[in-house]
């Protein structure tokens, strides 16, 4: 049962493929849709865990520090990330400020701090039952992490404002920035397949052990 | 009538979580390597799919009509729809922003609304296609979709900042609406099982 599998099938088309067994650097794409199946990456594991601890500490910054400062006729205002959501929710949107809070703050903390978890206890080999529903956890998060869709609004929005009043940018936009770039790069560079492998295995040894 | 060389008409399996094969023969109903529930397609797909569709069709309606914020400058309110927000950005000069906008919050959801209705006629009624091309399809609206949060993230900023004596952003009715067509799009777009295309086709 827990030999690794024969097959493969193709997500998006079904096929039933042999595995491929791409090398570092090489693609693997399904022959008949297209779809991306595998691009290994070097040391995935070790990589995951460093930026996602660097995500972790950067996730703060992000969103304590004043992103965007605002003066206009004499007065004064800055914005950080939940201070938009509360200003939505005191506006009586409170649907629209309950999905703003989730994929901008609640959803990439949960992301990262789930990989965080799962590569560190990958890294130090250490089984834990619970490892196997934070990758699925992981896995369906991906999609509502929209830090990027942000970084866009606030280059929107910063345009928009420009000709009436004067913006000034904090270091919370920096480490927002910086923390968008590590999440992609965090994203991009997860093989899901060999952290399932590894998980197996250690899951494997933890029984035999006992 | 499946076509030969899907796996699932060979007997396999693929867990939708963590992608391992099972065979049908084992009749797991969870997976040996995540546990996750083991479904050969998305359950309901299609029904699925139409329901969050249908419903974002409707909530497209009030998210175009109704004002999306409103300025309050010294007292008078000026609302401003989606189309309209987009309008006044082109106009002030900002081209390439409002063709940003524009592409965010008015083409993407609407050929998104367009492109999943097609998908799930397709489907349903086993159209012959080049399903290689509609599943590419599928994956460009299942890319794009979140992207249309754009104009939600930016009310919540402007709300945010623009909040003086004398000159106020306010949250519209239409926030709500788009915020939810995004989202249910979304959901449709992730219930839609791509190959259910690929099983209609005779000829592969």
């Amino acid at each position: 049962m827990n030999r690794s599998p024969d097959y493969h099938a193709c997500p998006e088309c079904d096929l039933l493929l042999k595995p491929a067994l791409p090398n570092v650097g090489e693609k693997a794409h399904c022959p008949r849709c297209g779809l991306l199946l595998l691009r290994p990456h070097k040391q995935s594991i070790e990589r995951t865990f460093a930026l996602s601890i660097a995500g972790f500490i950067l996730f703060f910054p992000a969103n304590l520090l004043p992103m965007v400062g605002i003066s206009m006729m004499g007065n004064a205002n800055t914005g950080i990330l939940f201070s938009g959501v509360l200003a939505l929710f005191n506006d009586g949107m409170e649907a629209v400020a309950v999905v703003v809070f989730l994929a901008s703050i609640l959803f990439p903390l949960l992301h990262i701090s789930l990989s965080l978890l799962i590569s560190g206890h990958l890294y130090f080999n250490r089984a834990n039952r619970y490892l196997v529903h934070w990758m699925r956890w992981m896995h369906h998060l991906d999609e509502w992490v929209m830090l990027e869709v942000y970084m866009l609004s606030i280059i929107v929005a910063c345009v928009k404002l420009m000709s009436i009043a004067q913006l000034k940018f904090g270091w919370g936009l920096y480490a927002f920035v910086a923390l968008i770039i590590i999440n992609t790069l965090l994203t991009s560079g997860l093989d899901e397949e060999l952290f399932w492998e590894r998980i197996t295995q250690l899951r494997n040894r933890k029984n035999n052990a006992s | 009538m499946r076509a030969k060389s899907n796996a699932l008409s060979q007997g396999f399996i693929r867990c939708h979580d963590c992608g391992y094969l099972v065979k049908t023969a084992e009749r797991l109903s969870s997976c040996p390597r995540c546990d996750s529930h083991l479904h050969a397609r998305h359950p309901h797909s299609l029904q699925r799919s139409t329901a969050l569709l249908l419903s974002s069709f409707l909530l497209y309606i009030p998210a175009n009509i109704f004002p999306i914020m409103i300025v309050n400058q010294f007292g008078a309110g000026e609302p401003n729809t989606i189309a309209g927000g987009i309008v006044e950005l082109i106009d002030s000069g900002m081209i390439p922003i409002g063709m940003l906008v524009l592409v965010a919050s008015i083409l993407v959801p609407s050929s998104k609304l367009i492109g999943i209705s097609l998908l799930l006629l397709c489907a349903h009624f086993r159209w012959q296609v080049n399903a290689r091309r509609w599943t590419t399809m599928y994956r460009i609206i299942a890319f794009v979709g979140r992207w249309s949060m754009l104009d939600i993230f930016m009310i919540s900023i402007l709300v945010d900042l623009v909040n003086f004596s004398g000159v106020q952003i306010i949250a519209g009715p239409a926030a709500t609406a788009f915020a939810a067509v995004v989202i249910l799009t979304m959901f449709a777009a992730e219930h839609f099982d791509p190959r259910l295309l690929w099983d209609n086709q005779q000829n592969l």
